[in-house]
């Protein structure tokens, strides 16, 4: 027996093996026959069943996109892969095989039934994307934490747990513990979890529990608080004015300004630098912020005008190209049969005329509204062209005066810097200048030259900065405004030619049915 | 307050009178000539036959207080005939039912009764008109002399204006409504309570609001129409004609109606404007009443204070004062204002009711309040004098007093062109309470239409509505018939037939909400569905002549289908062009149709035709599936058909469901004949369902309550008897209880049994004495009967006879009541031999006895 059971090959799964199966599998009798005849193609397949055939390799599986139920149970396989194109799988069975580690599921998101039963896992992890599990089966494992299956909390569906034949079902505390960590579960090792022993596992495991809880809940709180401040900066940033609504600007002129720590020793400095900054320059700023932010709103609800008529618009050429087509179809309707069951071939021929003219009368008539749909469309996108580009450079223009007032701000302190340094200068020269004074900053006034670079470098750094951040915003509301109307036309041209090619479409369905009728009256 | 007065005229009338008088001596000779024929009427009610003895002493006497009131009205009457001396006298103190004088005010006694139909005004007026009967006044012209209590108008059910109004301004009153009693003057159709030139309240269209189309703002992207190319020219000719024959059609119709009008028009009324009429007054401000209002007690309707039929006002009243009006009513009421606190207009009877001085700016209330210290001395003594209460009893309406409303529970008032009928709940066997016949003439002779409501009816139907014109039935249904019906109508019971019936489709499991029925064809509306089907059309063809002779409905019997055509709303799970938004299958044609719902953006709707072909190819295998099997058109994709795999799925599903769907029709139609079936069992029974909570109606509870009632008596009895305490005239005997040696205790007990002995020898001689009494007295009369046979009447004869039935009568109950008094006796006795040794104070000591 046992020779025989080595004798048999590990199998990979392969194109004849599924072939095999899958026509197996697949539809029976006279649907059967037809499909033979046609062939199945991978992609309809819904339901695969791979057991008994002692496969080692999991391969070539890609094509099932489909497939929402997959049975791999009682084959070799020892590692979990190629999987991951079977994204729409609910119902996964691994179970008697020798799997060691889980690993590969993260694609299968939709997945609800997961068993792995009689395999040689040892430890439940790499499940965080199956948040949809609700039967859960690892029974005849090598789990020996307890602990480890508080990794289930995360399942909230999860209602049906089997972990027996685990070395972990002979802790005394084993199923106290879980009833008390996984309170949604309904079924442990297919028997239901009864009211009391919950009850006492609540009680018994009560702070741990509170505690677990806390940190969730601090978790959760903090992750909505981030995404919320997330929120707020995607909004800002849609409108170009980040980290405006504060000193932010400000702090980052110093940021990479070696100089101006060092001048920050003149004499006078403190005086200066507390009146220039943060009061002026930081009120410009949040100025400019507002500013951006109410254009943002502006500009949004221009494009949710325009959208809305360009919808009404399309609609209505709808509603009336489906009237057209009712009227036809309601006019003609039956008259094919009628034609056919005729007995005078003059008469038929006539109508058939007629029905001829008819149809190529319909397909003129849609043509022609859509012809007029596309001019009026065509001129309400040029109107929205014309005010979009309006408004952008109105608020490029906005932003560029209020950019300017920073630069004078930055020069009149430039130029008070000056002074000052030049000032010290001439002390130190005259040796009036009685103040400590660090080594390196003293190294500055050597000559006037030195002074004045190290003065001028940290301007020039400082109005670096401030046109950095005024052709950002300019960059992106022009990249935003071209964008904007280029989706327009987009959308349109790809409305036009699917419209088009529907009527044609239509046509053609008609006069195809008219030419089969009368090539069949020839053969009679 | 006349308001046409001939003031001109009065002269010459003079001359004309003696002329005149001779006429009308002729006049009067040949009328006494003319033999009038008097109508059956019910004579006249008599208000001064009525009893009154039963009536409090506050009906027939004034108290002081009241007869001081008397005096300050004489007096006011008196100021007020000297200051307006061409003015009606005042309506203030008429006789009431007992000929005492009253004032009007203290005839008002605010009640609130506790109906909560009887909390708003509506529901009081309707109460008031319906439950009362109209009495004319005896004349037009003047007011009443008498004014019966409210109580008295309740309890014999009619009354005449003042009556009512007096009724209904209590009612009102003790709702909490600011109401008040108008003696003033009104039209003939509103005096006579004819309301044959109304419409019938039921039959007034709702008035619907037109709402405005909203006026699209035009916005900012909106496309430009095309240009239109029509000539206007042509289009100002076409609309020119069109104005023109409009026109005409307008002044056509508009004579019409005036020819109408005219014909309609009442005969212009002689005493117009001086009719004297009683009505209640509404002012605004409690219960939320926004605007004041009169409410005309005989009709129940409410008018507007500025309506035309209210010709002018005298003087008005509540339980606490008397207004006259001061204004000027040559505008009927429209100029009149209610402010009573404004003496310029309203002179009030007592000053210092507590109706405010109102409504008036604030300048000018210094000023007022010189002229108010002036009043003060001169009107010092009525200050203090305030309304005495009222002398009526408490109104109280019994509660099936209150749910019969008319008198002998049935009303009927004529409107124009139509007749409303009106009956209590219960008084017809099949629940009928109201019915409206709306007639074609004016003459009422052609019936247009008859609606009848039910109350009450076991098969929940609340209205039948039968028009004559085209002979359809509708009946109406609450929620709650059996099979959910809502509506049904119908020319004819007959199967088969054109019928229409609604149902309540939520509480159906098929959400069938409407089945609409004709010789060949059954449409049925669905709502609600999960399958998203709501609608279905069946053509049925004609039966084959064998079929016909079967009168089993069976699944083969029923009619042939030809078409059956079903329509699924948008199922938003699907995508559009696999979402099927209807499916024809010809029957007889083998074929199936399907088409799918339009998807976004597209104007054309995929299709699909199968058609059945049960062939055998040239080779003679069986063709299952072949690409001409199915025609298909799918909007957008240029992808070559489905798998043929796919085609023969989708065909053996539709033939299945073709299957079901036949069925499903044949299971339709049972179902019509079913609640045909149930609708002229009920129609024949026509049951009324009594409501648990009528303690009246509800035989069953009635009874049941009776017996528990009964039951409740009896056992009270019992243990009145158990309680009489046999021991207690021996514990008396006997002195202190508290310590009773074991000796006493049984003295005690033998006592008592021999007590109860001699009571129970007493008892059996008593009736054996009786009984031989009697015997003896038979025998006597016996003998001398015997002795005097021959010489006796008749009569002595008969009164022996009967004498000797009596007798033996009696002798024979002694008889039995002596045989059971001495089987009873020694049970009675061992009865109470044991209670005595029951008796806890008695048991501790004779316990040991035993």
């Amino acid at each position: 027996m046992s020779r025989l059971y080595d004798t048999i090959e590990p199998n990979v799964i392969d194109e004849k093996m599924l072939q095999k199966a899958v026509e197996e599998q697949g539809p029976q009798e006279e649907l059967g026959q037809i499909a033979k005849r046609e062939g199945i193609d991978y992609k309809d397949v819904i339901e695969l069943q791979l057991d008994f055939r002692n496969i080692l390799k999991v391969d070539n599986l890609w094509q099932f996109v489909n497939l929402t139920k997959l049975q791999l149970d009682n084959n070799i396989i020892e590692k979990i892969e190629a999987l991951d194109s079977l994204v729409h799988l609910i119902w996964l069975d691994l179970s008697f095989n020798n799997i060691e580690v889980i690993e590969g599921l993260e694609a299968l998101v939709k997945l609800q039934d997961l068993s792995l039963y009689n395999n040689r896992i040892s430890k439940i992890e790499n499940l965080d994307t199956l948040q949809e599990l609700q039967v859960f089966s690892i029974g005849n494992n090598n789990l020996t934490a307890l602990e480890n299956v508080v990794y289930l909390r995360k399942f909230k569906n999860l209602r049906t747990l089997n972990l027996t034949g685990n070395p972990v079902c002979e802790n005394e505390q084993y199923s106290m513990f879980i009833a008390a960590h996984l309170p949604d579960l309904v079924y442990l090792d297919f028997r239901l979890v009864d009211e009391n022993t919950r009850e006492l596992a609540d009680i018994k495991y009560q702070y741990v529990i509170d505690e677990l809880k806390q940190g969730e809940a601090q978790a959760l709180a903090k992750l909505v608080e981030e995404q919320a401040k997330q929120k707020e900066l995607e909004h800002h940033k849609a409108a170009y004015v980040e980290y405006l609504n504060g000193p932010f600007l400000f702090e980052s002129l110093y940021v990479e300004d070696t100089e101006a720590a060092r001048l920050a020793y003149l004499p006078g400095m403190a005086d200066l630098l507390e009146t220039y900054p943060s009061s002026k320059f930081v009120l410009i700023c949040e100025n400019l912020f507002a500013y951006g932010l109410k254009e943002h709103e502006k500009r949004q609800a221009e494009v949710s005008t325009f959208y809305e008529c360009l919808q009404e618009a399309i609609q209505d050429s709808q509603k009336q190209g489906t009237k057209i087509i009712l009227d036809f179809e309601n006019d003609n309707q039956g008259l094919l049969d009628v034609i056919q069951n005729m007995s005078s071939f003059e008469i038929a021929e006539s109508k058939l005329v007629k029905y001829n003219e008819d149809i190529s009368q319909v397909s003129d008539t849609l043509m022609t509204l859509e012809m007029q749909t596309v001019d009026q469309l065509e001129e309400i996108i040029k109107d929205f062209e014309r005010n979009i580009a309006d408004q952008v450079s109105t608020f490029i223009e906005n932003v560029q005066g209020m950019m300017a007032q920073c630069r004078d701000l930055e020069n009149h302190h430039h130029e008070k810097l000056l002074e000052i340094a030049i000032n010290t200068l001439e002390k130190i020269v005259k040796s009036e200048f009685d103040e400590e004074m660090p080594d390196d900053v003293r190294l500055l006034f050597v000559d006037k030259d030195t002074i004045v670079n190290a003065v001028n470098a940290s301007h020039d750094i400082h109005l670096l900065k401030i046109d950095n951040r005024e052709d950002d915003i300019v960059t992106k509301a022009n990249s935003w405004s071209s964008s904007v109307i280029e989706e327009v036309h987009k959308n349109e041209l790809n409305r036009n030619r699917n419209r088009v090619r529907e009527i044609n479409q239509y046509s053609d369905h008609l006069q195809e049915e008219l030419d089969n009728m009368e090539s069949l009256e020839q053969m009679e | 307050m006349e308001v046409l007065r001939e003031h001109g005229e009065e002269e010459e009338e003079e001359k004309k009178v003696f002329v005149i008088s001779n006429e009308l001596q002729d006049l009067e000779e040949k009328l006494s000539k003319i033999q009038v024929h008097i109508p059956n009427v019910v004579p006249e009610f008599d208000w001064s036959t009525i009893d009154t003895s039963q009536l409090p002493a506050s009906y027939k006497t004034n108290s002081a207080k009241e007869q001081m009131l008397l005096q300050l009205a004489d007096n006011f009457h008196r100021q007020y005939a000297h200051l307006c001396p061409d003015r009606q006298p005042l309506f203030l103190h008429p006789l009431n039912e007992c000929g005492v004088e009253k004032f009007v005010s203290t005839t008002v006694r605010p009640t609130l009764q506790p109906y909560p139909e009887l909390y708003n005004w509506d529901g009081c007026a309707q109460f008031v008109s319906d439950y009362l009967t109209m009495e004319p006044l005896s004349s037009p012209i003047t007011p009443p002399s008498y004014l019966p209590s409210p109580t008295t108008i309740l309890k014999y059910q009619r009354g005449n204006c003042f009556g009512f109004g007096v009724l209904l301004c209590s009612l009102l009153i003790g709702a909490g409504y600011d109401a008040y009693c108008v003696n003033g003057y009104a039209t003939r159709e509103i005096c006579m309570m004819d309301e044959t030139r109304e419409v019938c309240p039921l039959l007034e269209k709702s008035k619907q609001v037109l709402k405005e189309p909203m006026k699209e703002k035009i916005k900012k992207y909106a496309v430009k129409p095309p240009r239109d190319l029509h000539s206007k020219f042509e289009l100002q000719q076409v609309a020119k004609k069109e104005a023109d024959t409009e026109a005409a059609q307008k002044k056509k119709k508009k004579e019409e109606e005036e020819r109408v009008m005219e014909a309609e028009k009442p005969k212009p009324d002689p005493l117009y404007g001086l009719r004297v009429h009683a009505w209640v007054l509404v002012l605004s401000g409690k219960r939320e009443v926004p605007e004041s209002f009169f409410i005309d007690p005989f009709t129940a309707h409410s008018y507007s204070t500025t309506d035309d039929h209210f010709l002018g006002i005298e003087s008005i009243w509540n339980q606490q004062n008397y207004w006259v009006n001061m204004q000027d009513c040559w505008n009927g009421c429209k100029d009149l204002t209610f402010d009573l606190g404004d003496p310029v207009r309203w002179e009030f009877m007592l000053l210092g009711t507590d109706k405010p001085l109102l409504l008036l700016p604030e300048e000018e209330e210094e000023e007022l309040a010189d002229e108010d210290l002036d009043d003060f001395d001169k009107e010092e003594e009525e200050k203090g004098f305030d309304m005495p209460s009222s002398w009526v009893d408490l109104i109280q309406v019994s509660r099936k007093e209150f749910e019969t409303r008319c008198p002998q529970g049935k009303k009927v008032i004529q409107y124009k062109n139509a007749k409303l009928e009106k009956w209590a709940p219960y008084l017809n066997s099949n629940g009928l309470v109201k019915r409206l016949t709306s007639y074609e003439d004016p003459e009422c002779i052609r019936v247009l239409e008859v609606k009848e409501w039910f109350e009450n009816r076991e098969d929940m139907m609340n209205m039948r509505q039968l028009n004559k014109k085209t002979e359809v039935t509708t009946e109406y249904f609450s929620p709650g018939h059996i099979q959910g019906l809502k509506a049904h109508t119908y020319k004819t019971m007959e199967p088969e037939t054109e019928r229409t019936m609604e149902f309540y489709s939520e509480t159906r499991v098929d959400g069938l909400q409407k089945r609409v029925e004709n010789a060949k064809e059954m449409t049925e509306y669905f709502e609600g569905r999960s399958d998203f089907l709501h609608y279905r059309h069946t053509m049925f063809g004609k039966r084959t002549k064998r079929a016909q002779k079967l009168l089993v409905n069976t699944e083969l019997n029923a009619r042939p289908i030809v078409q059956i055509k079903e329509q699924f709303h948008r199922n938003p799970e699907k995508p559009a062009d696999e979402d099927v938004a209807e499916r024809i299958f010809m029957i007889l044609e083998e074929r199936i149709m399907l088409t799918y719902h339009c998807k976004d953006d597209y104007i054309t709707a995929s299709k699909k035709e199968f058609i059945k072909r049960k062939d055998v190819d040239n080779k003679g295998n069986k063709i299952i599936m072949t690409s001409d099997m199915c025609i298909s058109y799918r909007v957008g994709s240029f992808v070559k058909n489905k798998k043929l795999l796919h085609l023969y799925e989708m065909m053996l599903k539709l033939t299945e469901a073709e299957k079901q769907l036949r069925h499903q029709v044949w299971e339709s139609e049972t179902e019509v004949l079913e609640i045909l079936k149930i609708r002229e069992e009920e129609a024949a029974a026509s049951k009324l369902t009594v409501s648990m909570y009528d303690t009246e109606r509800n035989e069953k509870s009635k009874q049941q309550r009776e017996t528990m009632e009964r039951l409740m008596q009896e056992e009270r009895q019992r243990q009145v008897e158990q309680d009489l305490d046999y021991l207690a005239p021996f514990l008396i005997q006997m002195g202190s209880t508290e310590k009773m040696s074991k000796w006493q205790a049984l003295r005690l007990k033998e006592d008592c049994l021999n007590d109860f002995k001699h009571r129970l020898i007493d008892k059996a001689n008593l009736i054996q004495a009786r009984f031989e009494k009697e015997t003896q007295e038979l025998q006597k009369k016996q003998q001398w009967y015997q002795q005097n046979q021959l010489s006796m009447t008749l009569e002595d004869e008969d009164a022996y006879l009967t004498y000797c039935s009596d007798a033996m009568f009696c002798i024979r109950i002694l008889e039995i009541r002596l045989n059971r008094h001495k089987e009873m006796a020694p049970q009675k006795y061992i009865e109470l031999e044991e209670k005595l040794c029951k008796d806890p104070r008695l048991a501790e000591y004779l316990k040991f006895n035993v």
